[in-house]
């Protein structure tokens, strides 16, 4: 029963890890880059939120309204004055760049915001949690999965059916030449790359994590460490990679 | 119709002669500190060495065999608790440990580099990070090793502080020995042309008959033992050892830092960017983040802009290496 819990929690922490592989996954998928600064980036617009939260009264939904567009903006400046300038077929002027980037961003951030703890104003949604069964399950977690699980899919089927989610696919196999060596294109989305890969993926770490948590509360983030390397070795291609 | 008389191959250039010279010297003036020099001056000089050849293993790899690795940390840390079990728990005498310790960087590249081969740039990144980090995290669960608290080296008590210095600056010397005489001696080899093809075309290397794979393995498994020796030595001058520290991720940063303003894919570089590196803390390190924030826009800075760092700079201005790896036929008519 107790490790029936841990998965259940895992799950819930796997939905929050999702939201933060979808975004990774795309530049993954399209780009080939790895973004260093990925978390970063994040962190500074929750920062922001905070801020916000304190000056504007729209409420923590309301929030979400205007930190989107922002997000869009400081995309934006990434993508057009550096990573574009740095995407191309060796891997390494782009994690160097957003490397350099991100030690700047922490440090940043730390000069701005100091090193305190900060939270948004509680209106009770994140300490709810109600109960099914024997279980109890936060509402926060839930509704944080819920919107991990629509995002991915939302995301998915604008690569699949949209003529700008074709585009991207498109773009992402002609950076590889795939399709003159003659991969097929979609196999690229499809492996590592892929979108519901990822929330998989997320999925494995949080269990992991929530189960390792359960053997000893210093194995934790071991256990999502170990699973990462045994994929590895098992199925270096991903676990949502397509066969031939 | 003129014979050419006399024809030889020549490596060495004016500007070699002279760092060559003035190697010897810095050498030399090293080993002789703990005659000449304050303690203060020395535990600087034992740090700046570490700082030059961690960066100098980094740029090997990164550099010239494709392998972009932030997980050098894990060789650092291992081959320090490697030494600190050696020298406190078997009573092996520290300095002889230092070799010794050497042992477990080595075993922990071979099953690092089978398991992530197959991972190509970014994802290989990735991956030494994650081995670094479980590597970090499972020491911390080993109650032998004192778990997160770390461990302490007392035997050193046995030792004057003479005598440490001397032990220490003739360890740093073979440090620069091995780490910056080793990789010159390896550009200059034969493999050393295999690696100049393959840090500019891995793909064309390999179509030349080079064994990327092979050579790839063998410099990971080196510039692992070499960010070790570095390690151990790092570690013995700071007398304790914690997986917060030994695994620190900063070394990663620094060797990436160090590379990348210095010039990646030359030994000059690592060099340069090490003695950038260690004088900025020196001068702006109490600036803390506002300090670390221009650092890491300078790195990103490099990055757009002038990929080839200080070195690739200094080039434009003149030809005049310092390692020359280059051979000139000389026709004397």
């Amino acid at each position: 029963m107790q490790w029936f819990d841990a998965i259940i929690q895992g799950v819930l922490l796997g939905g929050m890890y999702a939201q933060y592989a979808l975004g990774m996954a795309l530049m993954f998928g399209v780009m080939r880059i790895v973004n260093i600064a990925h978390g970063d980036v994040m962190i500074l617009l929750s920062l922001i939120a905070v801020s916000l939260a304190g000056v504007l009264p729209v409420g923590n939904v309301g929030l979400i309204v205007v930190i989107v567009p922002i997000a869009v903006a400081v995309g934006w400046v990434l993508q057009k004055f550096i990573l574009n300038r740095v995407v191309g077929a060796d891997p390494l002027p782009s994690l160097i760049a957003t490397f350099g980037l991100s030690i700047a961003l922490q440090n940043l951030m730390l000069e701005v915001w100091s090193a305190d703890t900060r939270s948004l104003p509680n209106s009770g949604v994140a300490s709810a949690s109600f109960q099914i069964g024997p279980f109890y399950v936060g509402l926060l977690p839930v509704i944080v999965l819920i919107c991990a699980f629509v995002l991915t899919g939302g995301l998915d089927a604008v690569l699949r059916w949209t003529r700008f989610g074709r585009g991207l696919r498109a773009a992402a196999a002609d950076t590889e030449a795939a399709a003159m060596t003659g991969v097929d294109p979609k196999r690229i989305i499809g492996g590592m790359g892929s979108i519901w890969g990822a929330f998989l993926g997320a999925m494995v770490l949080g269990v992991a994590q929530a189960v390792g948590l359960r053997i000893d509360p210093g194995l934790g983030i071991l256990f999502g460490h170990l699973v990462f390397l045994l994929v590895l070795a098992t199925r270096p291609e991903g676990i949502m990679a397509r066969k031939k | 119709m003129s014979t050419i008389k006399n024809l030889h191959v020549s490596r060495a250039t004016p500007s070699s002669r002279i760092a060559m010279s003035l190697g010897a010297i810095v050498l030399v003036g090293l080993v002789t500190m703990p005659w000449w020099a304050t303690s203060g001056n020395i535990r600087w000089a034992i740090e700046l060495c570490c700082y030059i050849a961690i960066a100098q293993m980094w740029n090997l790899l990164a550099g010239y065999a494709g392998l972009v690795s932030v997980g050098q940390q894990a060789f650092i840390g291992v081959s320090g608790y490697m030494l600190f079990v050696l020298a406190q728990n078997f009573g092996v005498n520290p300095f002889l440990a230092v070799p010794l310790s050497l042992i477990a960087p080595a075993i922990l590249a071979v099953p690092t580099y089978f398991l992530l081969k197959r991972l190509d740039g970014p994802y290989f990144a990735i991956g030494t990070w994650v081995v670094a980090e479980a590597v970090r995290l499972g020491i911390s669960n080993i109650d032998y090793l004192n778990a997160g608290a770390g461990l302490t080296l007392r035997v050193m008590t046995q030792y004057s502080q003479h005598e440490r210095e001397v032990a220490f600056v003739i360890l740093c010397a073979l440090l620069l020995l091995t780490t910056i005489g080793g990789s010159y001696w390896l550009l200059r080899s034969r493999h050393g042309l295999a690696l100049t093809a393959m840090r500019d075309n891995p793909k064309a290397a390999a179509s030349q008959g080079v064994n990327v794979g092979k050579l790839r393995f063998y410099i990971f498994v080196a510039a692992a033992v070499g960010t070790g020796f570095a390690g151990s030595i790092y570690y013995m001058a700071q007398l304790r050892i914690t997986p917060a520290a030994g695994f620190d991720p900063f070394w990663a940063s620094m060797s990436i830092f160090i590379v990348m303003v210095g010039g990646i894919g030359a030994i000059e570089g690592a060099i340069i960017g090490a003695l950038i590196y260690f004088f900025a803390d020196r001068l702006f390190g109490e600036y803390g983040s506002a300090y670390l924030i221009v650092l890491g826009l300078l790195t990103l800075i490099i990055a757009l802009y002038a990929r080839g760092g200080v070195w690739g700079l200094l080039q434009k201005l003149g030809d005049h290496p310092w390692f020359p790896v280059r051979r000139k036929l000389i026709v004397e008519e």
